[in-house]
């Protein structure tokens, strides 16, 4: 049996499926606007068209109210929104979230002037890019405080190099959002961060339109600090990536650029420690090596092999000395031999002379004799034992003394002792 | 040298290297060389205690009247 179900239960199922199906919702639609009215109400109908088909969109009071330009017909625009059916009418309908005035197409062509621009400028040179600090103490972050962006970079950092996290809160997309960036980067600069990781997460073209608009360009060009873009976007370079210092992929890419992995740094410690450690032990290697030099010279063994060694050249050098002698010896002995034979051949000639000297002095003796001075008169006084006196200190009244004379000894006895005074 | 204690990682890794290619050079007595590598291991503990004792500051900074103000940022995990 067939199913029978009633008009409102089949545009619900259509209702149902087109809310689910992919790529009719949360999507920019470029066209040109036609039929457009405004209802008392504040919500705004009208057509969205090309050259090939037509779509109706509504527009709510709250969407109207965030985009600061008067929609017409005829206007080349870009609407975001989704898809969605409407019951009551078994029509469907584009529900408008935002606008844009211009096409994507026109916004590309815009965008690659302003790229040409700022290339010719330089503000893409790659000479200009800086290296990021490798230990920054504090990374300022431009981005929305709602989003994942922050929180992914803070996940991430804590796991990395330790640095504190500034965020400077900006609006990323619509209206106003270049000038908020550019701000933030501005106010990051003045508060003195090391680096700038500059990002919003992945999002249409349309999203990321921000980080291609000049101001946003210009202000990241102008940071002093280094930058490192993080648009989330893999397929579409935007002019921030351009000019940034650094193009990330996405935010957790950026704080994995902007922080060394701890342990890294740890390893690096270590190896400068290694080196350290085996610089000192070489050193003091070295330091040893040259004490034992000095040591083995002040040893005792040592000192008895100096000595030793001295001893040797003395024992050489005397060896010298004594064949360096032996010859002028013998020279010597030789020429004593010679004159030896010539002495004893001294002719009996030469010795008369030697024996007319001889006679004087027995002639200078023999006038010495005291017996030729008693032939002359004197006499010589001894005493008992012969020995001769000269002084009266030695006799007294009855010493027996001898007088000899000339011819004779005459004993006598001494009556009288009289010293002279003068002696 | 600054004191140890003040000094930021980069500084100190920065001085670290020096004093190791310093001493890796040679030319210093064995006293000089002593002295450069208490201080370059102070400067290695102190390096290793930057990594490991981090107490890192999230805040978040916003424009005022009175001009710029930090405060302290949640973010939920």
């Amino acid at each position: 049996m067939e199913d029978t179900i009633t008009v409102t239960q089949l545009n619900t199922r259509v209702k149902s499926l087109i809310s689910d199906a992919p790529g009719v919702s949360d999507v920019w639609v470029t066209g040109e606007i036609s039929n457009f009215k405004t209802y008392p109400s504040g919500h705004c109908y009208f057509t969205m068209k090309d050259s090939g088909s037509e779509i109706r969109c509504v527009m709510f009071r709250s969407a109207r109210a965030r985009i600061d330009f008067q929609p017409a017909d005829s206007m080349q625009v870009a609407v975001f929104g989704g898809v969605d059916m409407y019951v009551e009418r078994g029509s469907y309908q584009f529900i408008v979230q935002t606008m844009r005035k211009g096409g994507i197409g026109d916004r590309y062509a815009e965008l690659e002037k302003l790229k040409k621009k700022l290339e010719a400028e330089g503000l893409f040179d790659i000479k200009k890019k800086r290296k990021l600090p490798t230990y920054p103490k504090v990374i300022g972050v431009v981005t929305s405080e709602a989003g994942a962006v922050i929180h992914d970079i803070v996940t991430t950092s804590g796991r990395r190099f330790p640095a504190d996290i500034l965020l400077a809160p900006a609006q990323v997309q619509g209206e106003g959002a270049s000038r908020s960036i550019a701000a933030g980067i501005d106010l990051l600069n003045r508060a003195g961060v090391d680096v700038i990781i500059v990002g919003r997460g992945g999002g249409s073209i349309e999203d990321l339109w921000a980080f291609n608009e000049e101001e946003t360009v210009r202000a990241i060009a102008a940071s002093r600090v280094p930058t490192i873009s993080a648009v989330g976007h893999e397929s579409d370079f935007t002019l921030a990536d351009l000019v940034a210092d650094v193009r990330a992929a996405t935010p957790t890419a950026a704080a994995e650029l902007a922080l060394r992995d701890g342990k890294e740094v740890l390893k690096q410690l270590d190896e400068e420690t290694r080196r350290l450690n085996r610089s000192l032990s070489y050193l003091t290697d070295r330091m040893r090596s040259r004490f034992q030099v000095i040591d083995a010279k002040l040893s005792p063994k040592r000192a008895e092999e100096m000595v030793a060694m001295k001893s040797m050249t003395l024992d050489r050098l005397s060896e010298r000395l004594i064949t360096a002698l032996r010859a002028p010896i013998e020279t010597v002995r030789r020429r004593l031999t010679v004159a030896e034979t010539k002495i004893e051949r001294i002719p009996e000639t030469m010795i008369p002379p030697r024996k007319a000297s001889l006679d004087a002095l027995a002639d200078r003796l023999e006038s010495l004799n005291p017996n030729n001075v008693l032939r002359r008169g004197y006499s010589m006084v001894t005493n008992e034992k012969g020995n001769a006196l000269t002084s009266v200190s030695t006799i007294k009244k009855g010493t027996v003394i001898s007088v000899r004379m000339r011819d004779g000894v005459a004993d006598a006895e001494i009556k009288e002792v009289r010293k002279y005074d003068r002696d | 040298m600054t004191e140890i204690e003040e000094m930021g990682f980069e500084e100190s890794i920065k001085a670290l290297e020096e004093m190791v290619k310093k001493l890796e050079a040679g030319g210093l007595d064995l006293d000089e060389s002593l002295k450069v590598y208490e201080d370059a291991v102070k400067l290695r503990d102190h390096c290793r205690k930057i990594l490991e004792e981090s107490d890192r500051k999230v805040q978040k900074i916003m424009e005022t009247a009175n001009g710029p103000v930090k405060e302290d940022l949640d973010i939920n995990d």
